[in-house]
C-alpha cells in the first residue's frame, strides 16, 4: 500500500506561464534577434532556465502606434520600458501637456456658494451623470475590440508640436526603463509623431537583460547614475560634506539590485497565510555585511529573531539605509568577529536597492563620521506588545499608506458622520466604507490610502487614475475613466469600488450595443476641489478620524 | 507610540519636548479652552448684572437674550453637521463648544428665571423642556463617552446597518450545523433542543437592556442551555454543538453591539425633537414678552 496520500495534482507553475502577450511568435521573436540592441547581447551570457529567447517571447510585445498615440504619460507610473523599433516619437520637454489632454482631471477649487450648492444640487439617486459630454482626450480603440479602449492619443499634433518644445527619439532609442525598475514617476510624455512599432519590455525581462547582459546593464546604470544616484546620494545623511570627486568615485563603485516582485499586490491580495517566512531575503542576520544598502524605492523589513519566529524592528522606505553600524563596527574593530549583521532585511513587495560596497565606505566615509548608534539593543529591551502596531501595520502592508483612515474606536460612536460628509460632498454616495482591519483600538477604514507605491495606476488604459501634481492625491478623472475594473483589481486594500451610474432619473446607464451597466471607478479623493480638505475630518465630532502617513502616526 | 521607532536616519533626530499641553487630546484642549471662555463669560455677566441691579434695572431681559442667542447657537450643531461640504470648522470643535456651553446655559437659565422652578404654566412646560433637553444632553456624552469603548472591547466590528444581515448568515449557519449533526449521528437531541430553545436565540437581538446596562444576562443564558443538553450529547454531537456555542459567542457580541448602537442612536432621537421643542417655545416667548413689552 502506497504511504503517499492521493490529492489533487497540477504542474508546478513556471515563470513564463503567463506571457506578457500570447501573440507573440517564434518568427517575431527571430525578427527581434536581428535588430541592432538586441543583436548584440550575448545570449551565452544568460542562464539555460532563462534563455535570451525566452524572455523576447514572453517578456515583450510589439506594439504599433499610430500618429499622436500617448506612449507614456508625464507622472504615470508603469513597469515597462520600450525600445523604439521603427518611426519617430516626440518628447514633451517644455511646457508639460495639459492635464485634460492627458485624461486628467481638473483641479480648480470649487468658490464658497458652488460648495454650498452642493445642499440642493445633490440628487436623491447616487451616481448620478449629468454631463456626458467627452472631455478633451481622444480614446484610441483596439482593432480587433472595438468596445476595448487601448490607450489616449493627440488630436492635434500639428498643434502640440508647435506649443511644446519637444525632443525626438528615433529607431534603437530604449526609455522608460529608469522608472519601470525604480517604481517611479515617468519623467515626461511621449507620443508618436507617425506611425511607429515599439518593443515593449516589462520590468522582469528587463531586470534579466541588466543581470546578465553587460551592454544593457551598462546603459541602464549609467543612465541612473546621470539622472538619480547623484541626487540619491546626496540626500543621504552620511554622504552630506563631500567633495564633489568623492561623490563621483563613490557613486561609480555603487551596484544596483532589485528584489522580490513587482506585482507584489497580486500575491499579496491572493495569499491567506502571509508572514514573514514569505518574504524574499536581501540580506540575512548573522552573515558578515558586505556593503551597505541604501533603499531606492519600495519597502523592506527589518527584523531579528525572537522566539520561534521573527521580530520586526521597523521598515525601510525610500531614503533609508541598512547595514551601517555593522559596516562601521566592521571597520573600527578588524578583529572583533562580532560584526555580523544584527537583523535580518527581507523585501515587502519589491525592493529596488542601491549597494555601496564596504570598501568605499572605509575609504571615504567612515573616517569622518560619528559612530551610529545602537539600535537593535534598543529594540531587544523593549516588551513585545509595544511594537505589536507596527507589527500589524507591516503585515497589513499599511506602511506604505500616505493619507490612510485611521481611526480610534475608542473615540468614535459609530455614528457615520464621516460617511454622511464624504457622500455630501461626493454626489450623494460615499467614496469609502467605515470599515477594515482593527488592531487594539485602531481601525484602518476602507478608504484610499493614497500609497507610496500606488499600483492602482499601472496598467489604466487611459490614464485616468492618476497622482495629483500638487500633494500627490491619487485621483480618477471620471470623465475618462472607461470602467475597465483594472485599478480595482489591482488595489491591494480593496479600497476602490465600481459603481453604476445613472441619469438624473435615477435610471442605471447602459452601453448603446450590449447593454451592460457603464460602470466607473470611484475613491476617496480627498475632497479634490472641496473647500476645508477632507470632509471626513472635519465632520468627526469626536476627533476620532484622521488622514496618517503610517511613518508619522503618532498612536 | 510612534509607529516608526527606529528607521536609521531618523533615529539621530532629536525631537524637541513635548509640553503636558501638546499631551492633551485635542478634544481635551478644546474643552478647557471653551471651559476658560464660558468661565469669563459668565463672570462677566455676573458683574453686568450686579451693576444693573445696583442701577435698579432689570437684568431678566439681558439674560434672556442671551440665553436665547446661546440656543440657537447649540441647536446650530446640527445644522453644521448637514453643511459638510464648506469649512465651518471641525465638527469636534462644535461638539465641544456645544457641551461646555451647554452646561453653562444651564446657570444662564437659572440667573434668567431667578429660581429652579417658575410660576405659570407657560413657563414651565418651557423649564421642564429645557431640563430634559438638558439632561439628555449630558446622558448623551456620558453615553458616547462610555460606548464606544465598550463597543471596540467587546471584539467584533460591525457596522449597525448591516446587523440583520449578519444576524441572518449566523441563523443560516446554526441551522445547517443542527441538521449536519442529525443527518451524521441519526440522532435529534440536538436539533430538538435548538428547535425549543436555542431558536429563540438566534430569532433577533436579544437582552437588549442587559446589555445596555453590562448584565451577563447573554453568557448566563448560554452557560445555563449548554449545561442541560450536554449531558445527552455523545462525541460526535458535542462536536457540533461546540460549533454552536461558538456561533453563539459571536452573536451575543454581535447582540451587544446592536443593543450599544441602537442606544446611542436612538439618543438622538429623543435630545433633537426635544431641542427643536426647546427652540419653538423659546422663540414663542420672546415674542411675548416683546408683544407686551410695547
Amino acid at each position: 500500500m502506497s504511504a503517499t496520500a492521493a490529492g489533487p495534482t497540477i504542474a508546478r507553475p513556471q515563470r513564463w506561464d503567463s506571457p506578457f502577450d500570447s501573440e507573440m511568435t517564434d518568427a517575431m521573436v527571430e525578427g527581434l534577434l536581428e535588430v541592432k540592441e538586441i543583436a548584440g547581447i550575448q545570449t551565452d551570457k544568460f542562464p539555460a532556465r532563462i534563455p535570451l529567447e525566452g524572455i523576447l517571447k514572453n517578456d515583450t510585445r510589439i506594439i504599433n502606434y499610430e500618429s499622436g498615440d500617448i506612449i507614456v504619460r508625464q507622472g504615470d507610473y508603469g513597469n515597462s520600458a520600450f525600445l523604439v523599433l521603427d518611426g519617430d516619437l516626440r518628447v514633451v520637454v517644455s511646457p508639460g501637456l495639459p492635464s485634460d489632454i492627458m485624461g486628467r482631471i481638473d483641479e480648480t477649487q470649487r468658490t464658497f456658494f458652488n460648495s454650498l450648492s452642493q445642499l440642493w444640487t445633490n440628487r436623491w439617486f447616487p451616481e448620478v451623470r449629468n454631463d456626458f459630454s467627452k472631455a478633451k482626450t481622444g480614446l484610441r480603440h483596439s482593432e480587433d475590440k472595438a468596445d476595448t479602449v487601448r490607450g489616449v492619443f493627440l488630436q492635434d499634433v500639428p498643434a502640440v508640436l508647435d506649443q511644446h518644445q519637444t525632443v525626438v527619439l528615433s529607431e534603437g532609442a530604449l526609455f522608460g526603463e529608469l522608472a519601470a525598475l525604480g517604481r517611479v514617476p515617468r519623467t515626461a510624455s511621449i507620443f508618436a509623431e507617425g506611425k511607429a512599432t515599439l518593443l515593449e519590455i516589462r520590468w522582469q525581462g528587463l531586470r534579466e537583460l541588466r543581470n546578465y547582459d553587460e551592454g544593457w546593464r551598462r546603459i541602464i546604470n549609467q543612465r541612473y547614475r546621470e539622472t538619480a544616484l547623484r541626487t540619491h546620494l546626496n540626500e543621504t545623511s552620511m554622504f552630506h560634506g563631500l567633495s564633489d570627486e568623492v561623490m563621483s568615485k563613490i557613486s561609480d563603485q555603487c551596484l544596483f539590485e532589485t528584489y522580490g516582485s513587482f506585482e507584489w499586490h497580486t500575491s499579496f491580495k491572493q495569499a491567506r497565510n502571509r508572514g514573514i517566512e514569505q518574504e524574499p531575503i536581501i540580506a540575512r542576520e548573522r552573515e558578515y555585511p558586505d556593503g551597505l544598502l541604501l533603499i531606492r524605492a519600495g519597502f523592506a523589513r527589518e527584523s531579528i529573531k525572537h522566539g520561534n519566529s521573527r521580530r520586526t524592528v521597523t521598515y525601510l522606505g525610500a531614503g533609508d539605509h541598512y547595514g551601517l553600524e555593522e559596516l562601521y563596527s566592521a571597520w573600527k574593530n578588524p578583529e572583533d568577529a562580532g560584526a555580523a549583521l544584527q537583523s535580518s532585511l527581507t523585501s515587502l513587495g519589491y525592493v529596488d536597492a542601491i549597494r555601496v560596497p564596504a570598501p568605499v565606505l572605509e575609504e571615504f566615509v567612515f573616517p569622518n563620521m560619528d559612530p551610529p548608534e545602537s539600535r537593535i539593543e534598543k529594540v531587544r529591551s523593549r516588551p513585545i506588545d509595544q511594537d505589536s502596531l507596527l507589527e500589524w501595520a507591516v503585515e497589513e502592508r499599511f506602511i506604505n499608506a500616505r493619507q490612510a483612515m485611521v481611526i480610534d474606536m475608542d473615540k468614535c460612536v459609530r455614528c457615520d458622520d464621516c460617511v454622511r460628509a464624504c457622500a455630501s460632498t461626493h454626489g450623494g454616495n460615499p467614496r469609502f466604507r467605515r470599515h477594515g482591519k482593527t488592531h487594539d483600538h485602531w481601525m484602518v477604514a476602507n478608504a484610499c490610502m493614497h500609497c507610496v507605491d500606488p499600483v492602482c495606476m499601472i496598467g489604466c488604459p487611459t490614464g485616468a487614475i492618476h497622482r495629483s501634481l500638487s500633494g500627490g492625491k491619487v485621483i480618477i478623472n471620471d470623465k475618462t475613466c472607461i470602467g475597465c475594473g483594472t485599478c480595482a483589481n489591482s488595489c491591494p486594500y480593496n479600497n476602490i469600488s465600481m459603481v453604476n451610474i445613472a441619469d438624473s432619473s435615477g435610471t442605471k446607464i447602459v452601453d448603446e450595443t450590449t447593454h451592460k451597466p457603464i460602470m466607473k471607478a470611484t475613491k476617496c479623493d480627498l475632497c479634490t476641489g472641496q473647500l476645508g480638505g477632507p470632509a471626513c475630518v472635519r465632520a468627526c465630532p469626536n476627533d476620532a478620524l484622521k488622514r496618517v502617513s503610517f511613518n508619522e502616526f503618532d498612536a | 507610540m510612534n509607529l516608526m521607532p527606529s528607521p536609521p536616519e531618523r533615529e539621530s533626530e532629536h525631537l524637541p519636548a513635548v509640553s503636558w499641553w501638546d499631551k492633551l487630546s485635542q478634544r481635551s484642549r478644546d474643552m478647557i479652552l471653551f471651559v476658560l471662555l464660558a468661565a469669563s463669560a459668565i463672570f462677566g455677566l455676573l458683574l453686568l448684572t450686579d451693576a444693573y441691579e445696583k442701577n435698579l434695572e432689570r437684568t431678566d431681559t439681558l439674560t434672556g437674550y442671551i440665553l436665547f442667542g446661546l440656543i440657537i447657537f447649540l441647536g446650530a450643531l446640527n445644522s453644521r453637521k448637514k453643511m459638510s461640504m464648506i469649512p465651518l470648522g471641525r465638527a469636534s470643535l462644535w461638539l465641544s463648544a456645544h457641551v461646555v456651553f451647554g452646561i453653562a446655559a444651564i446657570g444662564l437659565f437659572w440667573l434668567h428665571i431667578g429660581t429652579i422652578w417658575p410660576v405659570g404654566l407657560y413657563e414651565q412646560v418651557l423649564t421642564a423642556i429645557f431640563y430634559l433637553v438638558a439632561i439628555s444632553g449630558v446622558i448623551g456624552f456620558l453615553l458616547y463617552r462610555i460606548g464606544a469603548r465598550q463597543l471596540t472591547q467587546s471584539g467584533v466590528e460591525v457596522i449597525y446597518e448591516r446587523i440583520p444581515r449578519e444576524l441572518y448568515e449566523i441563523r443560516e449557519q446554526s441551522e445547517k450545523i443542527v441538521l449536519k449533526c442529525t443527518e451524521e449521528t441519526g440522532s435529534d437531541t440536538l436539533a430538538k433542543h435548538y428547535e425549543d430553545t436555542l431558536s429563540w436565540f438566534f430569532r433577533k437581538p436579544r437582552f437588549y437592556w442587559q446589555n445596555i446596562f453590562g448584565l451577563q444576562s447573554s453568557a448566563h443564558w448560554m452557560r445555563f442551555h449548554a449545561a442541560s443538553v450536554v449531558r445527552y450529547l455523545d462525541e460526535k454531537e458535542t462536536a457540533h454543538f461546540d460549533e454552536l456555542m461558538t456561533l453563539i459567542s459571536v452573536k451575543r457580541k454581535i447582540d451587544h453591539h446592536y443593543a450599544a448602537q441602537d442606544l446611542m442612536k436612538k439618543w438622538l432621537l429623543i435630545h433633537l425633537p426635544l431641542s427643536i421643542a426647546l427652540l419653538v417655545l423659546a422663540s414663542w416667548h420672546w415674542f411675548l414678552v416683546e408683544v407686551y413689552a410695547i
